[in-house]
């Protein structure tokens, strides 16, 4: 393995990596740090000749934790990795065929939670736009549209922050939303409607369409901003015959469960992490703005949907 | 189960407990369930928690919501029962 010579910054965490990834360059104080390594295939067969496969593995996914306890985790066609159990470290290997990008959205989003989640961090399965310097967050479940809602916000002008994977530090009276990669993962015709050409992406897995599309420095953020609401998406089934844009602040014991079930990483469990999101949670509820929003899942429907954040948060 | 009124409530082991607001959060380290009480259910909690018997929070509660005696009880009665079935509460007998 060749020494982490480049150096970056995501989520607030320090990468130090041996190949170059597509993010900006470390320029501030981290939150934590993690060292990012290449290795060959016979690395990953000797490190799990004696694991045994979560029973939820398939032939596209494959986790388990090791003896030493790091974590193993690995996707058909993309790569697989290993996470060591103090979360400093990721080794990892490319599939042959897989494109750079591709490997770097799992590596820097599913693999690095296992990385921030063992460093003590509790990531939030969401994606967060920047309106009046301040961030804003939506989350909500695999295909709830959380990118697509940014993706009109960045048609509007403003800027993304993070897609998918967002990491908070809170703080006595405020919270703190780090940027994710300069990228977005959506459908091509999401892409274009929102973003025009999508010539510079490709295909986030070989079994779907979504594209990962690199976003240009003046459509993101670099830097922690305040947040400054949480927006709960609803499911689309329960969304799908509404006409009207509705946004509802949730009480605290419904925001609060509802960030619970918002943990960008499930995999791992155990008490010392139930304790830790129990207090992180409790923290945001009482520091953030939880509200529930609900729309008609038509995109000619979302500019108003973006109307209706901005007044709402203008109420704030 | 049967709640005595001359027993006391303690917090289960492993469950955290936090008003946010005026409603309250609970999570069992064990079992890994959450659930969220609404200001009434968090002033149960807490009242209950605190008195030396469920008859003393019973008289406590009687004393701070305009309720029926008999509504009072049996709602102390199911909501004791909830707690108990999540794990999240131990009563005990004076004697104990």
């Amino acid at each position: 393995m060749d020494s982490a010579s480049h150096r970056y910054c995501v989520y607030g965490i320090e990468i130090a990596s041996d190949s170059p990834l597509a993010l900006p360059n470390y320029s501030h104080d981290a939150l934590g740090h993690v060292e990012c390594l290449q290795a060959p295939g016979p690395i990953f067969e000797k490190a799990i000749e004696n694991a045994v496969l979560d029973s939820l593995s398939d032939s596209w996914y494959r986790y388990a934790v090791i003896g030493d306890g790091s974590t193993y985790v690995a996707w058909d066609s993309i790569g697989e990795f290993l996470v060591t159990s103090d979360g400093r470290r990721i080794v990892c290997r490319r599939a042959d065929d897989c494109f750079t990008e591709s490997f770097q959205v799992y590596m820097l989003g599913q693999a690095l939670s296992f990385a921030l989640v063992q460093q003590r961090f509790e990531p939030l399965h969401a994606t967060s736009v920047v309106v009046n310097d301040r961030a804003v967050a939506f989350v909500g479940g695999n295909a709830f549209g959380k990118s697509t809602l940014a993706a009109c916000f960045l048609e509007a002008g403003d800027r993304l922050l993070t897609d998918d994977l967002l990491n908070l530090e809170e703080s006595r009276d405020a919270v703190r939303a780090y940027p994710g990669p300069p990228r977005i993962k959506l459908f091509p015709g999401i892409a274009r409607r929102f973003l025009g050409a999508v010539a510079d992406s490709v295909a986030m897995n070989p079994d779907t369409s979504k594209l990962i599309l690199p976003i240009d420095e003046r459509r993101t953020c670099c830097r922690p901003l305040p947040l400054d609401a949480i927006y709960v998406l609803a499911a689309p089934r329960d969304a799908c015959r509404l006409h009207d844009v509705t946004i509802e602040t949730l009480p605290p014991r419904q925001a609060f469960i509802a960030l619970v079930s918002a943990a960008f990483n499930r995999r791992v469990t155990g008490r010392q992490r139930i304790e830790r999101q129990f207090g992180m949670m409790t923290r945001v509820t009482e520091l953030v703005p939880v509200r529930k929003l609900v729309y008609p899942r038509t995109l000619d429907r979302l500019q108003e949907v973006r109307n209706a954040v901005l007044d709402d948060l203008d109420r704030d | 189960m049967h709640v005595s009124f001359s027993d006391c409530v303690r917090v289960a082991p492993d469950v955290l407990f936090r008003l946010v607001s005026d409603e309250g959060v609970l999570v069992n380290l064990n079992t890994e369930m959450y659930l969220g009480l609404n200001p009434v259910g968090a002033r149960m909690w807490h009242v209950l928690i605190e008195a030396s018997s469920i008859q003393a929070a019973y008289e406590q509660l009687l004393k701070e919501y305009e309720v029926e005696p008999s509504e009072l009880r049996r709602d102390l009665e199911d909501f004791i029962a909830q707690l108990r079935a999540h794990e999240l509460i131990e009563t005990r007998s004076d004697a104990a």
